[in-house]
């Protein structure tokens, strides 16, 4: 078993940087580099200890060497490529293989749109059944951090018959639903008009739209809508979905989320909108639906957002429903209306009390 | 080059004791060549596509592999002198790296926790939590990281590269440069920018003279001097350039209002309340402000960093190997704007794009004189560091 080749190969020693033309001859125990004029031996490597580094998939030529040596053979020319693959096994992966570009291309694109949509469906579709599963324990610390951070410059209300009165209202509306962790509720004083909800059965209100409020029916209809996304789970959905779909931009751009996040959010605000937008119709409906199922007056939904609408200046885009996370108001106006029936909310003491929660 | 500085000029005298014959008059050696980059784009977008389709698979966990085989990709399709480049790092040493970086930070998380149990907690004036804390510490140590990092990781790809089956490598201390770069951007922000050659040529030189290619170390000649009339030049154009795009962005935009007879009383109420269409009106007058900006300082800037480079690269040699370089502003603009616009606009899956057009970039325009001694030139006895790029992964300043 012999060949002999034109030097069609390069040699590395691997001591220096000197370069050789050499030719390969491949015996039953060597392979035998050798200079092609004059044919002085360059090197014997036995068979046993040769190997290809790396592959053809990601080398134009995959190097030669002797285990253990910093010396290479690099062999171009594909003929002798394919002769050295075919006579020592351990060279196999020399073999030039041709790589179906188009092919390749196809099939991992086909690939990462279908991945890209399974994981946007699971994260879509999966946080609504999965954000329950999480431990409140998990939850409630999720929202504290939260809470801690927004509420660092800010001032508490203190009063404590006001705060028990209305912590009173959300639990009694979250016992109605059947969620069965204890509901906290937090005043700020000040503005703006408006409360939200964080993980972890965490209200805030700020005091503003407690003192601007007509009636206790109303104060009484946003805490039932609140009440209403924490049953839900609403806020640790959206922390989730957030997540998510920071990780699959990070992934899908390779590593250029910094600069990507600029365009890229433009998604997940798409979608964090969208989400935004059904959860609101969602806690409007089941806010109503506890108010009433417990006896309780329920127009304060409808007349706060009313009031709101009054109040307001005319934005177009806002009025329209463009770029904006809740419904338009109209439509809910329209959606929550109910009449002015049924016991208050909060009896005349603890209402008092409410107002005057920051004094 | 008539400047004293240039390697062109220092290279010339053979040192004593050299082995040339004696009385044998040296002149550099005029043989011109070009690095070969002989990549397909199509090939490499298979190798990228792949490599998103298992970052989604494995949550980005085979990130450091798929690095690995790009880098494998792009160094074996480049040659000098008709050797091609090898590429011998592996995903695992990366992955250590990451680790490693990982634990780092965990340990900073962990002392910080310490620093705040028994300094900010329950103490009157508290109002700092943890996170705060912490945040502001990233924020103070994460500059300077950032760059030993960048070192660091320029080490570690140096080690894993081979030509001729030498190894290259990196001398020099990572912090050192983490701590000179640092000093450096700010004294250079802190003084409108002026020293910029200074930071510039300081920067490079560490990088540039801590290279080695086996036993045979760069050498960089370069002196913030050379370049100070060419930056003050380019300052002050930058200066009158903003001016000038200014005042076109305020008369096109007074143009318009007038244009539209609107008083000026009214388009403030347009503001307060603004419709749908006044919306988009500011859209489209920014994007335009942005375009007119883009187009008077970004070329600038180009200009700039064109002859930044040239320099750069006219002042380095290795050993008798001289290099050089004619890249011009408009090449530069190629570069540095249209490739970040096409990262940008195609969401990142252009990136083989860019690289594919750097390459072919690098091999078109670098000039290498003269063929390195190659029995001179010897392994080095260092392997490199054990693993790579963890604080560079961390900061996410790294494509490939």
């Amino acid at each position: 078993m012999t060949t002999t080749s034109t030097p069609a190969a390069r040699y590395y020693n691997g001591e220096t940087a000197e370069v050789q033309d050499v030719a390969v001859r491949v015996t039953t125990q060597e392979l035998v580099i050798y200079r092609p004029t004059g044919a002085e031996v360059v090197a014997r490597w036995p068979i046993a200890e040769v190997a290809v580094l790396g592959d053809t998939q990601h080398e134009v030529v995959p190097p030669v060497v002797r285990r253990g040596s910093d010396a290479r053979l690099i062999v171009e020319d594909p003929q002798l490529r394919n002769t050295l693959a075919s006579l020592v096994p351990a060279l196999h992966a020399l073999t030039p293989q041709p790589v179906a570009v188009g092919r390749r291309i196809a099939v991992f694109s086909s690939a990462i749109i279908a991945m890209v949509g399974v994981f946007w469906g699971v994260l879509d579709y999966g946080t609504e059944y999965a954000a329950p599963f999480l431990p409140h324990s998990l939850q409630e610390r999720l929202g504290e951090t939260v809470l801690d951070d927004l509420l660092a410059d800010k001032e508490e209300c203190e009063g404590e018959a006001g705060l028990a009165a209305i912590n009173r209202l959300a639990n009694d509306l979250a016992q109605e639903a059947g969620y069965s962790h204890p509901i906290t509720v937090h005043i700020v004083e000040g503005g703006p008009v408006n409360a939200f909800t964080l993980p972890g059965g965490i209200l805030v209100f700020y005091s503003d739209l407690i003192t601007q409020a007509k009636d206790s029916s109303q104060v009484a209809g946003v805490v039932a809508h609140e009440i209403g996304h924490v049953v839900h789970y609403h806020p640790t959905k959206g922390l989730v979905r957030a997540y998510g779909m920071d990780l699959l931009l990070k992934l899908v751009s390779g590593g250029y989320s910094e600069m990507m996040s600029t365009v890229g959010g433009g998604g997940s605000l798409l979608l964090a909108l969208r989400n935004g937008r059904s959860a609101e119709r969602q806690a409007d409906t089941t806010g109503v639906d506890l108010l009433e199922r417990r006896g309780l007056r329920a127009d304060g939904v409808s007349t706060f957002f009313q009031q709101l609408m009054e109040k307001e200046p005319k934005d177009a885009a806002a009025a329209a429903g463009i770029w904006s996370s809740h419904p338009p108001t109209a439509e809910r106006i329209e959606a929550t209306k109910r009449p002015a029936t049924g016991r208050p909310a909060f009896s005349s003491a603890e209402w008092q009390a409410l107002r005057n929660v920051c004094k | 080059m008539s400047n004293s500085t240039s390697p062109w000029a220092q290279a010339a005298p053979p040192a004593v004791g050299q082995t040339i014959a004696p009385g044998t008059p040296w002149a550099p050696d005029p043989t011109p060549s070009r690095p070969v980059y002989d990549g397909r784009l199509g090939e490499l977008y298979a190798i990228y596509l792949r490599h998103l389709a298992l970052m989604l698979v494995t949550l980005g966990w085979s990130r450091f592999w798929g690095r690995t085989n790009i880098r494998r990709y792009v160094w074996s399709h480049l040659s000098v002198l008709g050797d091609r480049f090898e590429y011998r790092g592996r995903g695992r040493e990366l992955l250590i790296g990451f680790l490693f970086a990982l634990l780092l930070i965990a340990v900073w998380i962990g002392l910080m926790w310490l620093v705040w149990l028994y300094v900010f907690h329950e103490k009157p004036a508290a109002n700092f939590g943890m996170f705060d804390l912490f945040s502001l510490s990233v924020a103070l140590i994460g500059f300077p990281l950032a760059y030993v990092g960048h070192y660091a990781g320029l080490r570690y790809r140096l080690s894993r590269t081979r030509w001729r089956g030498i190894r290259c490598g990196m001398a020099g201390s990572a912090w050192t440069y983490g701590a000179l770069a640092t000093g450096l951007h700010f004294a250079n922000a802190t003084t409108a920018y002026l020293l910029t050659p200074l930071v510039s040529v300081n920067l490079a030189r560490p990088r540039i003279a801590n290279t080695r290619f086996g036993t045979l170390p760069f050498v960089f000649a370069g002196r913030a001097g050379d370049i100070y009339g060419r930056y003050i030049g380019y300052y002050f154009l930058n200066i009158v350039a903003w001016i000038a795009a200014g005042v076109a962005v305020f008369a096109a935009v007074g143009g318009t209002i007038e244009g539209l007879g609107i008083s000026s009383d009214d388009f403030l109420k347009l503001l307060s309340a603004p419709s749908l269409n006044t919306v988009l009106l500011i859209l489209v007058l920014a994007f335009a402000a942005y375009i007119v900006f883009g187009l008077l300082i970004l070329p600038l800037r180009c200009w700039w960093q064109a002859y930044l480079l040239r320099y750069l690269v006219t002042h380095s040699r290795a050993g008798n190997v001289l290099f050089t370089t004619a890249i011009t502003t408009r090449q530069m603009w190629g570069f540095l704007v249209l490739n970040y616009l096409i990262i940008l606009l195609t969401l990142g899956i252009g990136w083989p794009l860019v690289m594919h057009r750097t390459m072919k970039l690098i091999s078109a325009q670098l000039w290498i004189y003269g063929v390195p001694n190659g029995q001179e030139i010897r392994q080095p006895a260092d392997r490199g560091p054990g693993y790579g790029e963890g604080l560079l992964d961390m900061f996410d300043v790294t494509g490939v």
